[in-house]
């Protein structure tokens, strides 16, 4: 009985400290994310406050030129036991949007973990993001296929 | 009869181990990817997400918590590989009439607490950071690589040694890897097992001096007394036991199930493929 309930309670303490783990993160950046919005907002202000006073400038970015040219372009890599397909799709020469396209002897579960770099590509706007833990081969399969498919893609 | 018995369950659990092995074989090292997935992210400081290993760690441990280590003896392809090249080296060893080579008594218990290192030392090296970094030495790496039929395996010769080494006490010593090495067998012997389905013995009705079901278990486990709370950690619930008892002492904490009934064996494996579905 000693025994049971010294693993209950240890296997209780651990998953208790693994979510106040999580929750102190997640304070943490809603603190710094307020922190960064209010030093946005400050910016602006001052911003918008010289825009006032000196001559309205010649504005705004010269946009949609990226390197890349826009349409859907294909890739495809070795992954964890076979080809990975890939395909990244350009628009106003940005990477809008990456997806797999068929993956057929990856394990389901790998792939997934793995297909968490694909909204980092297109956040990041390059193939080169960060691979995912204990699923290395997928994500080196994804990294290379959306590598090659940009290259495809450039100009 | 009882042999016959003994026989139709032991086709029964072959008949699980292989249909697991084709169809979940990552589930052991999803699940371990869980336990060095949740280590990194303690040690980079980053927030602990609900993803598939984490989502396969939960699942397998709480249905041991419940069962028992059911996923070691039935599920696990690891385990399952270690069965088959057990039984396949004893086969041979009693075709060419020589005597299998064995492990003292008192090496395996020593060795059993391997696990706890390889445990600790991979959770730590993932916690700083440098786990990711040691590739070619992962054994169970090389394992699935050549599963998924990737043979490309220039870099993994450190691996692969080691998987040799090991398919080499597999032979040896039934249940060698899961025994001594698997850190995931590791964490679920520290997990606390619910006493109603593990398995317990009336010892006061054996016969004087009998250990039959400590020689039969390949984890040589000294069974607890009915009515204990207490559940043998390193028991894989492969029932071989409960069998082997000339006078049938071993049953689960709730007496009326023996254990091995086949309509039981099959009910845990569905529960187990619906647990293992769910996550995927």
């Amino acid at each position: 009985m000693k025994g049971f309930w010294a693993k209950t309670v240890s296997l209780a303490a651990i998953v208790c400290i693994l979510f106040q783990y999580n929750a102190v993160l997640k304070g943490r950046k809603r603190e710094d994310s307020l922190a960064r919005l209010a030093a946005q907002t400050e910016a602006l202000e001052h911003y918008i406050q010289r825009a006032q006073q000196a001559a309205p400038e010649e504005s705004g970015e010269s946009g949609a030129d990226g390197i890349y040219a826009d349409g859907e372009y294909e890739g495809q890599a070795q992954g964890f036991g076979g080809e990975i397909f890939l395909e990244v799709k350009i628009e106003n020469g940005k990477i809008a949007d990456a997806k797999i396209t068929s993956a057929e002897k990856e394990d389901p579960a790998y792939l997934q973990m793995a297909s968490a770099m694909l909204p980092a590509m297109v956040k990041a706007q390059s193939a080169d993001v960060d691979t995912v833990t204990g699923a290395t081969f997928s994500s080196e399969g994804i990294q290379k296929a959306a590598a090659q498919a940009l290259k495809k893609a450039e100009k | 009869m009882k042999k016959r018995k003994n026989k139709i369950y032991a086709r029964i659990r072959a008949a699980i181990q292989l249909f697991y092995f084709l169809f979940f074989s990552s589930a052991y090292t999803a699940a371990f990817g869980g336990v060095k997935y949740i280590a990194a992210q303690l040690g980079a400081g980053e927030e602990i997400q609900w993803t598939a290993f984490v989502a396969a760690l939960a699942g397998l441990c709480g249905f041991t918590i419940v069962f028992g280590r059911f996923f070691c003896g039935f599920a696990c392809a690891f385990g399952s590989l270690g069965d088959g090249l057990y039984a396949s080296f004893q086969w041979l060893c009693k075709k060419c009439k020589k005597k299998p080579a064995k492990l003292s008594v008192r090496l395996c218990e020593g060795l059993s607490t391997v696990k706890y290192l390889v445990l600790a030392g991979i959770a730590v090296l993932s916690f700083l950071g440098i786990y990711p970094r040691l590739r070619g030495i992962s054994p169970w790496d090389v394992f699935s690589m050549v599963r998924a039929g990737n043979f490309r395996l220039e870099g993994y010769a450190p691996a692969a040694a080691l998987l040799a080494l090991i398919f080499a006490g597999m032979c040896v010593q039934e249940r060698f890897f899961c025994r001594f090495l698997c850190p995931m067998g590791a964490v679920f012997s520290m997990l606390p097992v619910l006493p109603v389905f593990a398995l317990h013995r009336s010892r006061e009705n054996c016969k004087k001096g009998c250990s039959g079901c400590t020689r039969k278990c390949p984890s040589h486990v000294e069974l607890p007394e009915d009515g204990s709370w207490e559940t043998a950690g390193d028991c894989f619930q492969c029932q071989k036991c409960i069998g082997a008892c000339p006078r049938e002492n071993i049953h689960c904490g709730w007496k009326e199930l023996r254990g091995n009934e086949a309509l039981f064996t099959l009910v845990r494996a569905g529960a187990l493929a619906g647990v293992l579905i769910w996550i995927s």
